[in-house]
């Protein structure tokens, strides 16, 4: 789960990290009252799930009361990359010039299966492009996942990154952050930019903050932070029913699996296939009639697509249970867009005669996964180009 | 010769009498998997399809000869079951389950290692965990400790498998089946971020096994671990290895169901997997039937 900037802050400061002041607002009458209160130049600031929030327009330094009421107007209501931002947080601003900007992180890293803790002198930009064109510039170093970072390693890492200030102190600071990142479960946390001042004392100016979504059940507290509006309407759907559903754009084949793996695959078949896949779904493992069903109701509902793709190969999933999610949907009448199924694995035979007897045209089966794909590919291309025909 | 299980290992269950444990019991058994007996706490002293409960892992392993343990606990306990195996000294752990917190796999992948080193120190056997989130390893014809559809496996083959993918595990083994290659063990290793084997710990058991001649690696988008197998195939490997990766047209940013299946900047993108399988000399197959042509070429090197 992301965290908006305000609720990271809010879960760094719970652990002792000194952050920037701020509050949030819905309305320019709000953002008008906190500068009011906060008396000196603040920073109104979008928050939204989407990173480049700076670039395009939703953070703006604001001298005076009036033109942080001016900017918040702005910013409300604006659109960053397809999201609507509905609040900001309002922040004392900073004299950038009076201290330095750094950049420090800790991010889930398979390669040595425990965080790696990254710093940088080169903060305040996008951390990505510094690693792009100046990888050296960026420190990392393994944070052992039970012990978490200790003072002399996070000292380690600002001297070996070039930090300038109260190494003590900052040190101090980045175990805190760590210990935030382990308790609380998190994928990713960045403090960026970290801001230290003329008395070399730390204070974090802007956070990102994504938590495990597997570790959610202990961390009930934050449930109440999930936005859903921020994510694709079906995507929500198919959050309720537990399985993995990513919109595509521009696509018009429907893509269902079970697992990860083959969903993948079968995207690259579709593709091959020279049709567009318009989502991803995994039914998971073990999946029940119930879930297919569900899956192919949600697929079915996206108006993109005009043919749906079943790729099942079953192990823990019974090939039988997918069929008879299918048939279900086809005899409710939900099912109104051609399937083009394989089905292999456990189950198989009874799979396909489960669906041999009910002999639609709506649903047929193919040897392998290729003319499954190309079957759908062809019928939702035809799909396409006729109304495109009917448009004209 | 298999590497890892043969028709020998004695198996225990853990979490034998819920859903999946007792289905995946007895498929194991119809494979010819010598199940020994199951572990769910509270439930020690009963029996299920005629094996023993026990309610710990080392009540069992006092009371049987044990070579793995195969855990089907759900996520919020399941590291923990881990290192009950682990340290009851059950040198082959396989972890099935999927979902488990990502902290909870990096604590427990850490003190495997450390239990594994510390066993190898005093001569004994090591620990060695596989998975979460995987589909487990079948040795063909031999030993099942998994989920895998048994009838892929009956017959012993000379081609070694590792996968990132459970259903591509699969879908590879059937492929390789049809072609009258098959295959010798399988390894699932699992989709998660942070996992117990990688495919670079499996490589040289296969560079071992004198009944494997070729390799075939299945790997996908997001992390490094295809890049780190590629580098060991460069320097360390003989046998002929193929490889094929999933996901090479899914969009950058978005995460595909697998936690690792994630293209974060240049790290993990299939240009970077392809360029270093390109490096060491690893043919690389645009599609699954592909991987059988290529396997063939390389075997008749």
């Amino acid at each position: 789960m992301k965290l908006h900037e305000y609720q990271g802050k809010e879960i760094l400061r719970q652990f002792g990290v000194n952050v920037q002041d701020g509050k949030v607002a819905y309305t320019p009458d709000e953002v008008r009252t906190i500068a009011r209160e906060y008396g000196q130049p603040v920073v109104v600031k979008a928050q939204v799930h989407v990173g480049g929030r700076g670039k395009a327009g939703g953070v703006k330094f604001s001298p005076t009361i009036d033109k942080a009421f001016e900017n918040a107007e702005k910013i409300l209501g604006m659109d960053i990359k397809g999201l609507t931002v509905n609040k900001v947080l309002v922040t004392k601003a900073v004299d950038i010039d009076a201290g330095v900007e750094y950049y420090v992180g800790m991010i889930v890293d398979r390669n040595v299966q425990s965080f790696t803790l990254m710093a940088s002198a080169e903060g305040g930009v996008e951390i990505e492009e510094v690693a792009a064109a100046t990888p050296e510039k960026i420190i990392h170093h393994r944070v052992d996942p039970v012990t978490g970072l200790r003072p002399y390693e996070a000292r380690e890492v600002a001297i070996k990154a070039g930090f300038k200030g109260n190494l003590n102190k900052i040190a101090d600071m980045m175990v805190k952050m760590s210990k935030a990142a382990l308790e609380r479960d998190a994928v990713l946390v960045e403090i960026n930019p970290l801001f230290i001042d003329a008395d070399g004392t730390p204070l974090a100016l802007d956070t990102k903050f994504e938590i495990d979504d597997n570790a959610m059940y202990r961390h009930q507290d934050l449930l109440s932070w999930r936005e859903t509006e921020a994510e694709h309407p079906l995507e929500i759907e198919a959050a309720k029913y537990g399985f993995a559903y990513v919109k595509l754009d521009n696509g018009n084949v429907g893509v269902l699996g079970n697992g990860a793996g083959i969903v993948m695959t079968s995207l690259d078949v579709v593709n091959r296939a020279g049709a567009k896949p318009a989502n991803f779904l995994d039914i998971g493992g073990g999946a029940k009639a119930e879930i297919v069903y569900n899956a192919v109701k949600l697929v079915s509902k996206d108006s993109d697509v005009k043919a749906i793709f079943i790729n099942i190969f079953g192990g823990i999933t019974r090939a039988d249970e997918v069929a008879k999610g299918v048939i279900q949907a086809l005899n409710e009448g939900i099912l109104t867009k051609p399937v083009r199924m394989r089905i292999a694995g456990t189950a198989e035979t009874e799979a396909k005669a489960l669906l041999a007897e009910v002999n639609s045209p709506l649903i047929q089966m193919y040897p392998d996964m290729f003319q499954a794909a190309e079957a759908a590919a062809a019928d939702a291309n035809k799909a396409d180009a006729n109304t495109a025909g009917d448009k004209k | 010769m298999s590497i890892l299980v043969n028709k020998d290992t004695h198996v225990i269950v853990v979490g034998m009498t819920g859903r999946e444990g007792a289905n995946h019991t007895k498929a194991m058994r119809e494979f010819g998997t010598k199940v020994v007996a199951g572990v769910t706490p509270g439930k020690g002293g009963q029996t299920h399809e005629g094996l023993p409960i026990y309610n710990s892992v080392g009540e069992a392993v006092s009371n049987h000869q044990v070579d793995a343990s195969i855990i089907f606990v759900p996520p919020a306990g399941a590291a923990d079951a881990v290192l009950e195996s682990a340290h009851a000294g059950v040198p082959l752990v396989i972890l099935i389950t999927e979902g488990v917190p990502t902290v909870d796999m990096m604590k427990a992948v850490q003190e495997v290692k450390a239990l594994d080193h510390a066993s190898r120190e005093e001569g004994g056997k090591g620990v060695r965990l596989i998975g979460g989130n995987c589909p487990g390893l079948i040795s063909s014809g031999e030993c099942k400790i998994g989920i895998m559809p048994n009838s892929i496996y009956a017959e012993k083959g000379r081609i070694g498998l590792i996968s990132r993918s459970g259903t591509l595990t699969y879908e590879a083994g059937k492929l390789l089946q049809l072609a009258g290659l098959g295959t010798s063990t399988t390894v699932g290793i699992g989709g998660d971020p942070v996992i117990g084997t990688t495919f670079a710990d499996v490589l040289p058991l296969f560079e071992a096994d004198p009944d494997t001649d070729a390799i075939v690696v299945i790997g996908e988008i997001g992390g490094a671990d295809e890049e780190a197998a590629a580098e060991y195939i460069k320097h360390n490997m003989k046998k002929p290895v193929v490889a094929f990766i999933s996901g090479r047209s899914a969009p950058a940013g978005k995460r595909m169901g697998h936690a690792g299946a994630i293209i974060m900047g240049n790290v993990g993108t299939p240009e970077s997997k392809l360029a270093a399988f390109k490096d060491a000399n690893v043919p690389v197959a645009d599609t699954m039937p592909e991987i059988i042509e290529l396997v063939k070429k390389v075997l008749n090197k």
